[in-house]
């Protein structure tokens, strides 16, 4: 079995009198059970030209139910460029140069697609699926 | 100016070149480099089985940077959370899953809300901002 992990580190010390210092790790699993993922898309790199406002990025149809992950990273170093994320007609955040974001995704509907819209043309996203067959 | 960073590293075997993705931003107000997000909230939910709660409780204002990490803390792998901004699923957290997104809550009603299921769910939230308005009663 696969084992993929996820490791996040938040930390600031000067954000609070209290130094900050968050970490944890998840071995990312199959929706209620302990098996491991067992896809995954790659990863991945789009450049987006002019014309591509509001790219299907991952398309709910395509997926079944499940406890997917996502990776998304704005590769962008421009302090102003940002990728506004979108599930299905939702926005969900605005994801600018430099930002990343990891998250789950359900794929519960054929309609719940992952929809990037840049805010300039020739923006690079940088993206991964890890995936609940 | 508050300096918060963020990094994520993703590792795995599932292919033959294993996956070693590692991304750090530093946290930092719309559209600046000079400006870093400077304020939080920070806490820890036990969430019933059945539940529904909206994490945030106040709405920041729209078209910002702000970054929110959620965190499910139960050891149960059947249990798990459902995050759902304003009515659309995200995605489920299962027991030991966390998440970090950018969340701009562009209208009153994004609301990130969480519903557990399986048990009493144990929840850590973070977010990171530069302002909110408080929502009228």
């Amino acid at each position: 079995m696969a084992t993929t992990t996820a490791t996040i580190t938040i930390s600031s010390t000067d954000l609070l009198t209290d130094e900050l210092a968050l970490s944890t790790t998840a071995t990312l699993t199959a929706a209620g059970n302990s098996t491991g993922l067992v896809g995954s898309g790659g990863l991945g790199r789009k450049r987006l030209a002019s014309g591509h406002a509001q790219y299907v990025l991952f398309d709910g149809d395509a997926y079944a139910n499940g406890a997917h992950k996502i990776y998304l990273k704005n590769t962008s170093t421009t302090a102003a460029e940002y990728f506004t994320i979108e599930i299905n007609s939702e926005q969900m955040g605005k994801l600018y140069a430099g930002d990343w974001a990891f998250f789950p995704w359900e794929a519960n509907a054929d309609t719940n697609d992952i929809k990037i819209d840049p805010s300039a043309d020739d923006m690079v996203l940088e993206y991964m699926i890890l995936i609940d067959e | 100016m508050a300096t918060t960073t963020a990094a994520v590293t993703l590792t795995s075997d599932l292919l033959s070149d294993n996956i070693s993705v590692n991304a750090s931003t530093t946290c930092m107000k719309a559209g600046t480099t000079a400006d870093g997000l400077d304020q939080i909230e920070y806490g820890y939910v036990e969430i019933a089985s059945g539940t529904a709660y909206d994490i945030i409780g106040n709405t920041p204002t729209a078209s910002k940077a702000s970054k929110l990490y959620v965190k499910n803390h139960s050891t149960d792998e059947t249990y798990y959370i459902s995050v759902v901004l304003d009515a659309q699923a995200i995605g489920r957290l299962y027991g030991g899953d966390w998440m970090f997104i950018p969340a701009n809550f562009h209208d009153a009603n994004a609301d990130v809300e969480i519903t557990a299921t399986g048990g009493t769910n144990k929840i850590e939230y973070a977010l990171f901002h530069e302002g909110t308005v408080l929502v009228a009663s």
